[in-house]
């Protein structure tokens, strides 16, 4: 990079410092109660080790017959404990770092296939566009979760980051989606022709100009990410499937419905699980909301003419 | 000149569904035999285990290339795929459950097809109209009152899993109230026929499965929707027809609705895939017999050939209701129809 | 001949609130429109004259808001009017043809059914009667009858345009106000409307306000013309006395930056349009004005009545 472009280079870092301060004194409502619940369910995902040693001492929360089963909610169980004797409390925050870590971890990944591919299907326009978007689209109609379900079925023991991988792999599309149709509009735009009139080169372009007004897609997309993995790995616990070595929400959830945990009425088993499933989802959900609501250009409120 | 696109767009379209599904179900083909693991050497060391009987490797080899045979998974990849097909398009056999030895899947399947279409047309339909119909009023309304707490709420509840609704709805007024049935379709008392009896049975157990579907659906579509009727209200032609005098309904119905409508129908075949996915689930929690529970226990059995058949299926039925879908988009929308300058 | 006050826009503000504070687009703005006559509305882009125009017709939104100000039409304030007693009166009496017409036409129904709608909501006629009156309007405007037939996209620029009119005045309403009527059209296409827009006065005596910042279209059709600049007007008069003599140092730059045929060179006006958000102090166009004095810096001018016909808002023109 020569010289000039090193200087726009800081300038264009400072410009996003500031724009995003700007932008997140802007925040609306829906934003800001997202970021909070956000920032609750991470706490108590970092914090779990922490909470569960204070409960439990050393023990894993998934062992079983520590405490006598079924106990109802009281002072020493603040939720009870389940069939097999265990702390429905220390378990349902274990399950919900796991629930957490996956969907951020699969979120990330997943994204970033997406952005990736929806960056140059939508920049580069053409064959790469046809083919690029054929495929999204062919993931995004077809209902990929059976063929999850199959996977799953024959994988019983599985590390972390294998499981994100194969999330990621059935919910990039989402992601690449929305940012392939927010290049395209802004490939459109009058400052990426100067851009390309002043002889940047494509990275540049991509650094300089596109970025900033992408920014908050990518945000969109990591977020739909999110919710998408979250949605499929607790879907395939729900039925049994996945990892047997990875205790998440839905695990938890299967349990409880193998329990007949729903019928029998015994809600506190079953109460952590939803409330921190339905967290999950709301808060990337608002987030998101948030985030179009600011940066969509239709729903912005307009200013003089 | 008009009416000769229109009959191209048809046949093009048409073509593309052909070659999506024949892809899908070849990619789903594939999965199937690639994963790890022989599935039949694992149904038959179940078998043996639950007959107490000790393993015999020979026999197990005998037995296995017996129901290999019988499976149809004897030779490569190739050939198996040629003769499962061969079997679907000509014969519609999709092969013989495992698990009910010697039923042949397609019979399980058109035992559970009919209720998971029903279930899935009444509450898609519903959802879908009336999250639409309630997105627009609360998208002219933007910045009232009503606005605000509808569309909160409907944030709220259309992130929410549907069978995490299930879950809950169950609590409530199975165990808490216990005005309705937790599981199946019908009474187990009862036998199907078409009486007034049986049909009244059939949808006072489709309540609570169609209510956790309904619930989510119907939130997801009003913000959709609403989102799309502010975007319409900034468009010039809503400002001229403001501009015009028009009175409120004829605005709303006529260039509002009308314009809206068009995104929605695209957005309805899209979200058909996962809405299939999550009604799988929903059928799952409430034992209801469709074809989500049928797939679900297949894969608990590992009942290979109907896990196979489920999916091939779904997968046919998504497809052509979303072609089904898309054919009637032309007949809105005038500008495909009458393809202008 | 008498002349009759049609509509009189008195003190008019409208502005748009945001977090860094109001813009004001139309501070202060007041004019008289009068019976029969074509009255233009000049003036660069971001002077204020759409909002303006938004402002009298009731069709401001959120963000934006009615500070103050009075529009008057037949005794009564437009502004104070209950949304059903407005509604009423659009259309019949006062008629709007937007910029970018090409967008104002529902791309969903037919163009029929779009004429057809503003009669029926307004009318008690039949619908077989207000079908005929739609066609017989755009014979009117000169389209061919098989238009009404059609949908908005199988029509080109010129044609949507014209479409706009014959609805704006399918219920031969008393004032039809035109917001950039030529912009986005061909020239020809462009002489069509214009000859169009003055027969609207020519022939049925309607009054037409025309919003350009085209000085070709108001020398082709209006009878008088206003000037606005940074959300005031600053100059109103006759259009021959206004371009053969201009009072105001920015009318004097705009019609020197008319490019003629013979001149080797256009002059233009220096200095870059100011922003709504913050106003120069004193007179709006300080800045960028050759003559500006001490006077013009601090105190800001009225617009005051520099002879019988004509009113300028200028220091210099005592």
């Amino acid at each position: 990079m020569n010289n000039l472009a090193r200087f726009n280079l800081a300038k264009q870092v400072k410009l996003y410092i500031t724009k995003g301060i700007q932008d997140i004194l802007r925040l609306n409502s829906k934003l800001k109660i997202g970021m909070l619940i956000l920032l609750v369910i991470s706490a108590l995902a970092i914090l779990e080790p922490v909470i569960n040693q204070a409960i439990l001492g050393p023990i894993s929360p998934i062992t079983p017959g520590i405490f006598k089963p079924l106990l109802k909610p009281s002072r020493e169980h603040l939720l009870g404990t389940d069939l097999l004797g265990r702390d429905l409390l220390a378990l349902s925050l274990h399950g919900l770092k796991y629930s957490f870590l996956i969907g951020i971890v699969a979120g990330f990944l997943s994204s970033f296939i997406g952005i990736v591919i929806g960056f140059i299907s939508g920049y580069k326009g053409g064959i790469y566009d046809s083919i690029l978007r054929t495929i999204t689209d062919f993931m995004i109609i077809i209902p990929t979760w059976p063929i999850l379900a199959i996977l799953a079925t024959y994988i019983k023991f599985m590390r972390i980051e294998g499981l994100a991988m194969i999330l990621a792999i059935f919910t990039w599309p989402l992601s690449a989606r929305i940012i392939r149709g927010q290049v395209l509009s802004l490939k459109e735009r009058p400052y990426v022709d100067l851009a390309k009139v002043t002889n940047l080169s494509d990275f540049e372009i991509i650094f300089l100009e596109l970025m900033p007004n992408i920014l908050p897609y990518i945000g969109v997309g990591i977020g739909n990410s999110v919710i998408g993995a979250v949605l499929a790995e607790t879907g395939l616990e729900v039925i049994g499937l996945g990892p047997g070595n990875i205790v998440t929400l839905g695990t938890l959830l299967n349990w409880a419905l193998g329990f007949g945990a729903v019928i029998m009425g015994n809600w506190n088993i079953l109460i952590a699980p939803v409330l921190f499933l339905i967290s999950i989802f709301l808060s990337f959900n608002l987030v998101n909301v948030g985030l179009d609501e600011i940066y969509n250009p239709r729903l912005k409120k307009v200013t003089g003419e | 000149m008009k009416r000769r696109s229109l009959v191209t767009w048809l046949l093009t379209r048409i073509g593309w569904y052909i070659l999506t599904l024949w892809s899908a179900v070849t990619v789903a083909f594939i999965t199937f035999r690639l994963v790890p693991g022989n599935p039949i050497g694992a149904y038959v060391t179940q078998l043996m285990q639950q007959g107490k009987y000790e393993i015999n490797p020979v026999e197990a080899e005998k037995l296995i290339n017996e129901y290999k045979k019988t499976f149809g998974l004897e030779g490569d990849l190739l050939t198996q795929y040629i003769c499962y097909f061969k079997e679907v398009i000509f014969h519609h056999n999709l092969g013989v459950s495992f698990i009910s030895f010697p039923t042949p899947v397609q019979v399980l399947i058109i035992r559970a097809l009919p209720w998971t279409i029903a279930l899935l047309s009444e509450t898609t339909v519903f959802s879908w109209l009336l999250g639409n119909i309630i997105g627009i009023i609360v998208g002219w309304k933007r910045g009232t009152k009503v606005d605000s707490v509808v569309t909160s709420l409907a944030l709220v509840f259309s992130q929410i899993p549907y069978y995490i609704v299930a879950v809950v709805l169950i609590l409530l007024f199975v165990y808490i109230t216990g005005t309705l049935p937790p599981r199946g379709a019908y009474s187990s008392t009862l036998y199907p026929e078409f009486s007034l009896t049986f049909f009244l049975d059939v949808a006072y157990h489709a309540v609570l499965p169609s209510l956790s579907l309904i619930l989510v659906g119907l939130c997801g579509w009003l913000i959709s929707m609403r989102s799309l009727a502010v975007s319409i209200l900034g468009e010039d032609y809503l400002l001229f027809a403001q501009a015009k005098g028009l009175k409120e309904h004829r605005i709303l119905s006529r260039y509002l609705f009308r314009n809206a409508l068009l995104p929605q129908i695209t957005g309805l075949a899209i979200a058909l895939g996962s809405i299939v996915n999550g009604a799988y689930l929903v059928e799952y929690v409430f034992n209801y017999p469709g074809m989500g529970y049928l797939f679900v226990t297949a894969l608990g059995r590992l009942d290979y050939n109907t896990i196979q058949g489920c999916v091939m299926l779904t997968i046919f039925t998504v497809l052509t209701a979303i072609l089904l879908i898309d054919i009637t988009y032309p007949l809105l929308d005038p500008r495909i129809r009458y393809g202008g300058e | 001949m008498e002349k009759v006050k049609l509509l009189e826009v008195k003190n008019l503000k409208v502005y748009y609130n945001s977090i860094w504070g109001d813009y004001k687009s139309v501070d202060d703005v007041s004019f008289i429109a009068y019976e029969g006559e074509v009255l233009s509305i000049a003036g660069e882009s971001g002077c204020g004259k759409s909002t303006l125009v938004d402002g009298i017709l009731g069709l401001i939104k959120p963000p934006g808001y009615i500070p103050s100000g009075e529009v008057i039409f037949e005794g009564k304030d437009l502004l104070k009017l209950s949304s059903e007693e407005l509604r009423k009166i659009r259309w019949t009496k006062i008629a709007y043809v937007p910029q970018g017409a090409m967008n104002s036409l529902n791309p969903v129904i037919k163009i029929e059914e779009q004429m057809i709608d503003s009669i029926l909501d307004h009318t008690n006629i039949s619908r077989e009667e207000a079908r005929k009156l739609a066609i017989s309007r755009l014979k009117e405007v000169g389209l061919p009858v098989e238009v009404a037939e059609m949908y908005p996209h199988e029509l080109s620029g010129g044609m949507k345009q014209r479409v706009i009119i014959a609805t704006a005045i399918a219920l031969k309403p008393k004032l039809v106000i035109a917001d950039e009527p030529t912009t986005a059209l061909d020239v020809v296409a462009q002489k069509g409307i214009l000859q169009l827009l003055r027969s609207l006065k020519e022939d049925y005596g309607i009054t037409v306000i025309v919003v350009s910042h085209d000085f070709a279209v108001h020398a082709q059709i209006a009878d008088r013309i206003a000037i606005m600049y940074a959300g005031k007007i600053v100059e109103v008069g006759p259009i021959y006395d206004v371009f053969k003599n201009p009072l105001h140092p920015y009318t004097k730059g705009l019609i020197s930056s008319i490019p003629v045929i013979g001149k080797s060179y256009i002059k233009g006006i220096p200095g870059l349009a100011p922003s709504p958000l913050n106003w120069p102090s004193g007179c709006r166009f300080h800045p960028r004005c050759p003559f500006a004095s001490e006077k013009c810096r601090n105190v800001e001018p009225i617009l005051k009545e520099f002879n019988s016909e004509r009113y300028v808002a200028c220091h210099l023109s005592r």
